[in-house]
């Protein structure tokens, strides 16, 4: 920790890696871009420490791997991104205090392969809520949109999510 | 009053309303079956993707990322384009070798043809100009039983 109560980018790695990756693999549906984003990431995170003013430090971290998900995204339009499902080898269960009813039905891949599904559009608003736990305000912030714009995606990317959960089985 | 906007249902299970908006929500529940049923689906799914588990980065990642600083981390349009020349490099190599598989043979055929040779060979040998019954005496007749 630095003089002024700011973390170093290591300690970013080491305490926050987990987050920012689990946030990065939900965004981009799988492993090689997540690591991809984390990279570039860390390296943001590196360059943007200097002038970071103390607040939620998540919230700031879940803000810089969207906007590198979303410059990749706006760079590969071309190539859809494809998503691969979890190796259970290297899924742990979620942290204490979540509902782990996914993980416990073994339903973990179809979820992600329903959420890599929805246009980033709508995937981007739900996992900032539903992953990473940011505000609607925060999102807004981050998507720089209007609150009431994240609430409509919000809504229609888990109707969506809905859909495509009862079209695989998933629910009913 | 005319029903409220069908979004207003996630901002309601995410805490993100007013007071105001919190009452006219709670209102339609309690007159909308339709609501309801979608307020349950809408409950459901979010708590599926709240309990998915934590996807963890592959062993040694990040310690390979302190290791090495992150400095020292190869950005990633570097990297693709690396990629991309390996790839170009690899694809160039492999029509090369199509090419000279496909055109080369021509270049070598055995002349004479050996099937030509051997036969001309075979009657230049056999003094009665019938090169297969020239080969039958190098051997003794084989004698079966005494």
């Amino acid at each position: 920790m630095t003089t002024d109560g700011v973390p170093s980018w290591e300690e970013v790695a080491r305490d926050h890696g987990r987050f920012l990756y689990n946030v990065a693999y939900r965004l981009s549906g799988n492993d090689d871009d997540a690591r991809d984003l984390v990279q570039e990431s860390l390296l943001r995170v590196r360059r943007g420490l200097e002038t970071y003013q103390p607040g939620s430090f998540e919230g700031w971290l879940a803000r810089i791997v969207t906007n590198v998900f979303l410059d990749e995204v706006r760079r590969k339009r071309r190539r859809p991104v494809q998503a691969l499902p979890d190796d259970p080898d290297r899924v742990l269960p979620a942290m204490a205090g979540a509902d782990d009813a996914a993980a416990a039905a073994g339903l973990s891949a179809e979820i992600q392969e329903a959420l890599a599904g929805l246009p980033e559009e709508f995937r981007v608003p739900v996992v900032l809520r539903d992953v990473a736990d940011q505000t609607y305000e925060d999102i807004a912030g981050t998507l720089g949109v209007p609150v009431g714009t994240v609430r409509s995606r919000l809504h229609r990317g888990r109707r969506m999510l809905r859909a495509a959960l009862v079209e695989s089985g998933v629910v009913q | 009053m005319s029903a409220p906007p069908e979004d207003l249902l996630s901002a309601y299970l995410d805490d993100e309303l007013d007071a105001g908006e919190r009452a006219r929500v709670e209102r339609q529940l309690e007159e909308s079956a339709e609501w309801r049923e979608l307020h349950r689906e809408l409950r459901e799914t979010r708590e599926l993707l709240r309990g998915l588990p934590i996807r963890d980065a592959p062993a040694g990642f990040f310690d390979g990322l302190l290791e090495r600083g992150v400095t020292g981390a190869v950005p990633i349009d570097a990297k693709r384009r690396r990629t991309r020349i390996v790839s170009w490099v690899a694809g160039g190599a492999a029509a090369a070798a199509i090419v000279a598989v496909v055109l080369v043979p021509g270049q070598t055929r055995v002349k004479p043809a050996v099937a030509t040779f051997v036969s001309s060979h075979a009657a230049r040998s056999s003094v009665s100009e019938e090169p297969v019954s020239e080969l039958a005496p190098v051997a003794g007749p084989v004698r079966l039983g005494r």
